[in-house]
């Protein structure tokens, strides 16, 4: 019994700890802002030779178009736990390679 | 004179008519260059639309031989990947897993689906069914046309000592820290499930990532990374507590057990030096002893690999070597492995890779087999 209401309680404490960051941090984004706004190819190009060859080969900017460098670069964020102003410093780097 | 006036009159008539042909023309070609613009301004929205959509993946094909059985072609994955994406707001990311068993009969798995919630630059809310964060191996480099080798390290298959997926809700991000980068994952998930082997014994801890908790109890994990670009050097440290209980019976009708503790714990580093990519990982799940159980023993399931590889210049060879082992509390499941590779880059994301394993069981006293294997794999 001891046992449970103690899992009980680290379970509501998670939840209680995600729940607030989730409101902490969520400056609200407007839906209309493009994905890519306020990129910088330059600091995108330093960020995309730092961090894209982490885990895998280097993928060749020329490999996809440049609306499937978005989803891509946005899927990399989340595995590489880029920011997003990494994220679309690199996709504008990407985009002006392309 | 009147030769004249008619002369004058046809040139007046062939000036009006040439003029407005002249006029007619440029109106033409002004409703076209209005058409280009239109379309042009329509290619345009390509770059930056608000929803996206994107088929990535990967698959794999091979041979492998086993010592003391016959050699077989095989077909190991096909894993479509989608990605639907809207503003910086949301994506939708899901990869279903595609194989052919051993009797030749299609499978079909969802290898995760989440949606990703971009709540600011530093944090995204993912809640679904996601790849395990702890450690390396399974979030990154499992992917066939990613892993230099033509399997998993031992341990680190499915059910084994490192896992696999979960369901639940995750926050993942990354900050700026001095002269390097955190990245962060933290979750709150329905957590493992233990198979029964003997009527008193748990043969393992399944992790394929649970649509029900079947004690109640959640799991609490995460990792924390520390990412140097200077040195190109990335160090993780994972762990995960909660309960888990056994399940018997078949799907639909499952009995679990009441909860009993579950902890991992996990390291793991990449380091990119002199041409060569290096990477360990350390990854222990235990289960707590219960005395009102049917298997009232826990256990400790530990795995560890190091990996090599080294693209020769100005070349498409590649060379890898990995050492692993697996230890668990049924000494017939342990294993440990020296894999060595010869892989040919066609591309960064096609990869053909000649693999021969040595597999070892030496706390049985018995000797695995040994494996060669050739595989293609092509990621898009
Ligand atoms: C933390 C490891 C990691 C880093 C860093 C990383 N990738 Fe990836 N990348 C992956 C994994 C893992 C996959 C396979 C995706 C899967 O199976 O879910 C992948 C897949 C891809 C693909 C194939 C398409 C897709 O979406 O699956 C491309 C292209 C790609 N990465 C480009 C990049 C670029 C560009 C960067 C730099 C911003 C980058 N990667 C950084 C791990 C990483």
């Amino acid at each position: 019994m001891k046992k449970q209401s103690h899992n009980t309680v680290k379970s509501i404490v998670a939840a209680v700890f995600l729940l607030a960051t989730t409101t902490l941090l969520n400056t609200g984004f407007a839906a209309e802002k493009p994905n890519t706004e306020g990129g910088d190819a330059a600091r995108g190009a330093k960020s995309w030779v730092d961090n894209c060859m982490r885990c895998h080969n280097a993928r060749d900017p020329k490999e996809l178009r440049d609306d499937q460098w978005i989803t891509t670069t946005y899927h990399m964020r989340i595995r590489a736990g880029l920011t997003g102003q990494e994220t679309r410093d690199i996709i504008a780097f990407l985009q002006m390679s392309n | 004179m009147k030769i004249k006036l008619i002369t004058l009159a046809c040139m007046l008539g062939l000036a009006v008519s040439t003029s407005a042909t002249a006029a007619s023309e440029l109106e033409k070609l002004r409703s076209e260059v209005d058409a280009l613009n239109t379309k042009a301004k329509e290619w345009e929205e390509w770059k930056a639309p608000k929803t996206l959509v994107h088929l990535a993946g990967y698959a794999d094909v091979g041979y492998v031989d086993t010592e003391a059985e016959s050699g077989s072609f095989n077909v190991g994955t096909f894993s479509p990947i989608f990605h639907y994406q809207f503003s910086d707001m949301v994506m939708l990311e899901a990869e279903l897993e595609i194989g052919i068993d051993e009797g030749g009969k299609s499978e079909v798995g969802v290898d995760y689906l989440t949606i990703d919630y971009f709540m600011n630059d530093y944090a995204a809310l993912i809640v679904g069914k996601f790849l395990s964060p702890l450690g390396q191996f399974r979030q990154n480099l499992h992917p066939s046309w990613i892993n230099k080798m033509a399997s998993a390290p031992v341990g680190f298959g499915h059910d084994q000592a490192a896992p696999n997926a979960e369901v639940g809700i995750m926050v993942k991000g990354g900050f700026k820290t001095g002269n390097g980068t955190s990245n962060y994952a933290l979750y709150v998930g329905n957590g493992p499930t233990l198979e029964l082997e003997a009527p008193d014994e748990i043969e393992m801890i399944e992790t394929p990532g649970l649509n029900k908790d079947g004690e109640g109890k959640k799991v609490v994990g995460g990792r924390y990374g520390l990412f140097f670009p200077e040195q190109q050097l990335d160090i993780g440290l994972s762990a995960a507590s909660g309960e888990t209980s056994i399940r018997q019976g078949s799907s639909g009708s499952y009995t679990y057990e009441p909860g009993r503790s579950y902890d991992a714990l996990g390291f793991d580093f990449a380091w990119r030096v002199v041409g060569f990519d290096i990477r360990g990982e350390y990854i222990k799940q235990e289960v707590g002893d219960d005395v009102t159980s049917v298997a009232p023993t826990g256990g400790e399931w530990v795995a560890w690999y190091v990996q090599a590889a080294y693209k020769f210049n100005n070349s498409n060879w590649e060379a890898a070597l990995r050492l692993s082992d697996y230890d668990t509390p049924h000494a017939s499941q342990d294993r440990n492995q020296t894999a060595i590779g010869v892989n040919y880059v066609f591309s960064s994301n096609f990869i053909g890779k000649l693999n021969f394993e040595i597999n070892e069981n030496p706390n049985a006293g018995l000797t695995a087999s040994d494996r060669t294997l050739v595989q293609l794999a092509y990621g898009f």
